[in-house]
């Protein structure tokens, strides 16, 4: 047998061979059509067809579904309580297990070699975020620290202290960095955006539940002060029993080091920039108001 | 190490050019806007590849557990090419015959042979893995 197979195979062999197809020559599989079944006719579906002896039952009055006879019904017993009030308004994070990093990166999808963004991440399939859906951004989960072997410099939406632990003691960096809806879209897709025209916007600052998270060292926030994560670094290792690599003698030193500004969206591009692609060019604004806006 | 000198990444000065005027006299035209090629190697990092790229070399087992198919092509009437994601396909014939080794049951199969796939009834999918990985493919 030949190694290449036709895709539709014997069907399609078979169909060939058959005289032309007419509705005459159709007929649905058996098994795939079942009979209706027809209220108040013959000897067992006739007389009371199914709706029982006299009362509601048999003359379609029964009351409406959740009456108890007068009861206090259930639905109504029960206190109410918000368990999903605003369900559509609370800040979603897709995540991210370090079982999925390790097997994109092995697989090629993610470079490790430069730092690893959100943008790198849906690039190479890794995620699938969606702005429009109250998601904010991508957190790391530390399902797959054991085997987690890679030195990466990523940066994420959230972490957990887990997951933190497993990439520094590869010698990696963590960063938790905020993105406002619009900047997370440009994101997410920065093609469709530079396509349409307009300028890179800063990037805003979070609002005043995340600022907490943001600025603790703990959470390796991208606000907070860098010799508090130093401390924090270290402290974590403690915690978890190993030994911190030095990363300044790493040969990847430089790439490892590199961390956007509060404002910036993507790497080596600030805000204010419109980007050409039909001419592989950068404009950039020279007013001074301009400037001052996009520098603040 | 210290993350101070690296915190921040500096944004490009401009030089100071003339203030853009809402009415430009006609061989006059400045505009206020500098463009530069240089900056576009980063937008070309952010652009998605198109194709599915291929796997570097590992020796061995990946520490995610993923195994590179076998350099040597095996002798067999039929080959087995990788799917798109570098993960591993099946037979129906031989599926069916090692699963009943490992379980003891004739399993209920259904071949679907336009999308040249099939499926076996129950959870299989590492001791399957596991076992077309043994055989090379």
């Amino acid at each position: 047998m030949s190694f290449t197979k036709k895709p539709g195979g014997k069907a399609l062999d078979i169909l060939q061979n058959l005289p032309r197809i007419t509705l005459a020559n159709l007929r649905p599989e058996p098994g795939t059509k079942k009979a209706e079944k027809k209220r108040g006719r013959g000897q067992h579906g006739g007389n009371r067809s199914g709706r029982g002896h006299k009362g509601e039952r048999q003359r379609g009055n029964r009351p409406r579904l959740g009456f108890e006879g007068g009861q206090t019904p259930f639905y109504l017993a029960i206190p109410k309580y918000g368990y999903n009030e605003g369900h559509s308004r609370r800040a979603q994070y897709q995540p991210l297990t370090l079982n999925r990093l390790q097997y994109l990166i092995d697989l090629g999808r993610i470079d490790p070699t430069q730092p690893i963004d959100l943008t790198q991440l849906v690039n190479g399939r890794g995620v699938t975020i969606q702005p429009q859906k109250r998601d904010y951004g991508v957190q790391l989960v530390g399902e797959g620290a054991g085997i987690f072997a890679a030195k990466v410099n990523i940066e994420v939406q959230m972490a957990s202290e887990e997951a933190i632990a497993a990439i520094e003691r590869n010698g990696g960096i963590v960063t938790t960095g905020f993105y406002d809806p619009r900047s997370l879209a440009v994101l997410c897709k920065p093609v469709p955006f530079f396509l349409s025209g307009q300028p890179i916007p800063k990037r805003m600052l979070p609002g005043e539940d995340m600022v907490p998270y943001y600025t603790d060292a703990a959470n390796r926030g991208y606000l907070a002060d860098p010799e508090k994560i130093q401390k924090a670094r270290i402290a974590l290792a403690q915690k978890y029993g190993y030994v911190l690599p030095d990363i300044s003698k790493d040969e990847l030193f430089h790439m490892l080091f590199m961390r956007k500004d509060p404002r910036q969206i993507f790497f080596g591009l600030s805000p204010g920039w419109v980007v050409n692609m039909t001419e592989k060019k950068i404009l950039k604004p020279t007013d001074d108001k301009l400037l001052q806006y996009y520098n603040s | 190490m210290s993350y101070q000198e690296h915190a921040r990444i500096l944004f490009s000065l401009s030089l100071s050019l003339q203030k853009q005027t809402l009415c430009i006299p006609a061989g006059e035209a400045k505009s206020g806007i500098l463009a530069s090629t240089e900056e576009y190697k980063f937008v070309e990092q952010l652009i998605s590849p198109s194709r599915v790229p291929f796997p570097p070399k590992h020796d061995g087992p990946s520490p995610f557990g993923w195994n590179p198919p076998s350099e040597v092509p095996l002798a067999l009437p039929h080959m087995i090419c990788r799917s798109r994601m570098h993960n591993v396909p099946a037979s129906e014939k031989d599926v069916k015959e090692y699963l009943q080794q490992l379980t003891g049951k004739h399993l209920p199969t259904q071949v679907n042979e336009v999308t040249m796939t099939f499926r076996v009834k129950g959870h299989f999918d590492t001791a399957l893995k596991e076992w077309l990985v043994k055989k090379g493919f």
